[in-house]
């Protein structure tokens, strides 16, 4: 005879929930990981424990290496917004306000999020697998045991470089955006360059861009921090490498966005 | 007294993996712990150099540094031979600015010179074959002068040669700097040609206790079963 503990079990919504609350207990767990590793992080920088040679190393890796791919985004991003407002935008008699709406989209979030869900494909998947397999090859077990503080030693040169040059990265591919939304709307719309540049420089204020440098320091640390803490807790073997990435690139993707939202609020609310 | 564990027990999800086992090792002696798979023989070096927390118990050590070769030497793959046995030097807080390059440079040929791998310091790992890496990883975990080294299986995927190698060079780091070590293992020939005395892990439980020539003995089932490798006698293998 079935008991109804058993019956409970068994049943189809026993089971979502305890999937439910796994899926919960995972996400708490992965956010307390990060709160803790990204305040020892920052209790180095503040203490100046920072290597200059890794420092160097790393930011090379995130803002020059990733350039190519995240220029192409970004750009082509543009390419794409601007083929289909030019237009429109002329035909109404709005062809004056392309260039205005162009610069405020991507200064103000094209820029900064395609750079960032870019950065994170590239860079923050590669944070999270390096780390991972120097996990599960117990190479990270090896700096602690050498009395080397692992996390001193692999975070904080790769969290710093990240809000380094990711602000870098963004206004070089901001800049392209909008140079490309130009080349768009004349090929699309046959809207002048100068129509287009006259109106690109009404929107933007001194605040766009120290809230799109700030968003884009953020970003930068964010993806780092979250890649790493993904690829540091990994476990079992090649499994886990892969387990570890595909979590670095969700959860950066929805800080990004978090991140995104928070600063829409606080700045443009 | 260079190491010594007291009613130890450490705990995975409510099962005892480690269940109060006390031994100790002296300067300049060669522990074996060995076991099948699974015994906690592993988990009982991750214990004593920190990687994990124990329960409950006591691990005393002599003041100094506690080393550890890894299973699969752990050697860092972006940094060559030098930086890797060089890392505790140049990274440690206490020790980064003790040293100047040269003198690490001196320090890395001397340990090279000591694992018989002299003139490779511009390699990287990839480059050296799994018994180099090992003797580099050695290297690497002698540069601090430890007083205890602990061994996770040294002669794990090595030919017979390579393995008779490390055999030696464990007994010969043993001299040369007299630490205490304590080598996990279930290879019969690490055990008797390194080891001082032996002890038997099963369930996380010490069962044997002696020297490699009474485990050699068989006296009870315990070391019949391991030494002749018997499916039958008191320890069952987990499916």
């Amino acid at each position: 005879m079935i008991t109804l503990q058993k019956y409970l079990r068994q049943s189809a919504t026993y089971k979502v929930f305890s999937h439910f609350l796994v899926v919960f207990a995972d996400f708490l767990d992965t956010l307390g990981k990060i709160a803790q590793i990204g305040f020892h992080v920052l209790k180095c920088i503040l203490k100046g424990e920072i290597e200059g040679k890794e420092l160097l190393a790393q930011c090379d890796r995130f803002g020059v290496s990733s350039l190519p791919i995240t220029l192409s985004i970004v750009g082509m991003t543009s390419i794409i917004v601007a083929s289909q407002v030019a237009h429109e935008m002329v035909k109404q008699g709005g062809g004056n306000f392309v260039g205005l709406l162009m610069t405020i989209l991507i200064v103000r979030e094209v820029g900064a999020i395609m750079s960032g869900f870019a950065i994170t494909s590239m860079i923050g998947s590669s944070l999270a697998s390096e780390l991972a397999t120097m996990r599960v090859t117990e190479q990270v077990d090896a700096i602690d045991v050498l009395g080397v503080d692992s996390i001193r030693y692999l975070f904080v040169p790769r969290v710093l470089s990240g809000a380094i040059m990711m602000p870098f990265v963004v206004i070089l591919a901001s800049v392209v955006g909008v140079l490309l939304g130009a080349v768009t709307s004349d090929m699309f719309a046959g809207l002048t360059y100068r129509a287009y540049f006259d109106s690109a420089w009404l929107g933007l204020y001194m605040k766009d861009l120290c809230v799109c440098l700030l968003k884009a320091a953020t970003f930068g640390a964010t993806i780092s921090l979250i890649s790493c803490t993904c690829g540091y807790f990994a476990s079992g073997g090649a499994k886990g490498v892969g387990i570890a990435t595909t979590k670095a690139v969700v959860w950066s993707f929805i800080a990004i966005v978090v991140w995104d939202m928070i600063f829409a609020v606080l700045f443009f609310f | 007294m260079s190491i010594e564990v007291r009613n130890l027990i450490k705990k995975f999800d409510d099962r005892a993996v480690i269940n109060d086992i006390s031994f100790k090792v002296n300067d300049g002696e060669i522990l074996a712990i060995v076991g099948f798979s699974g015994s906690g023989k592993s988990t009982v070096l991750k214990l004593i150099c920190g990687l994990i927390p124990f329960d409950s118990g006591d691990i005393l050590t002599s003041e100094g540094d506690i080393a550890m070769v890894f299973q699969y030497s752990a050697l860092f793959d972006s940094l060559n031979v030098a930086d890797n046995i060089s890392f505790a030097l140049q990274e440690r807080k206490d020790l980064r600015k003790k040293y100047k390059p040269e003198q690490i440079k001196k320090i890395v040929s001397e340990k090279l010179e000591l694992v018989g791998l002299k003139g490779i310091e511009n390699k990287f790992p990839s480059e050296l074959s799994g018994g180099m890496q090992k003797r580099v990883s050695f290297a690497r975990a002698i540069v601090t002068n430890p007083n205890t080294i602990l061994y996770d299986e040294p002669t794990a995927g090595l030919d017979p040669m390579s393995s008779t190698l490390i055999e030696d060079y464990i007994v010969s780091l043993k001299r040369e700097i007299n630490a205490a070590s304590i080598v996990v293992t279930h290879q019969m020939s690490t055990i008797t040609r390194t080891a001082d005395r032996v002890i038997m892990l099963y369930d996380g439980k010490i069962v044997f206790e002696g020297t490699p020539t009474e485990l050699l003995k068989q006296e009870t089932p315990y070391t019949k079963q391991f030494v002749t490798a018997s499916l039958e006698g008191p320890m069952k293998m987990q499916a």
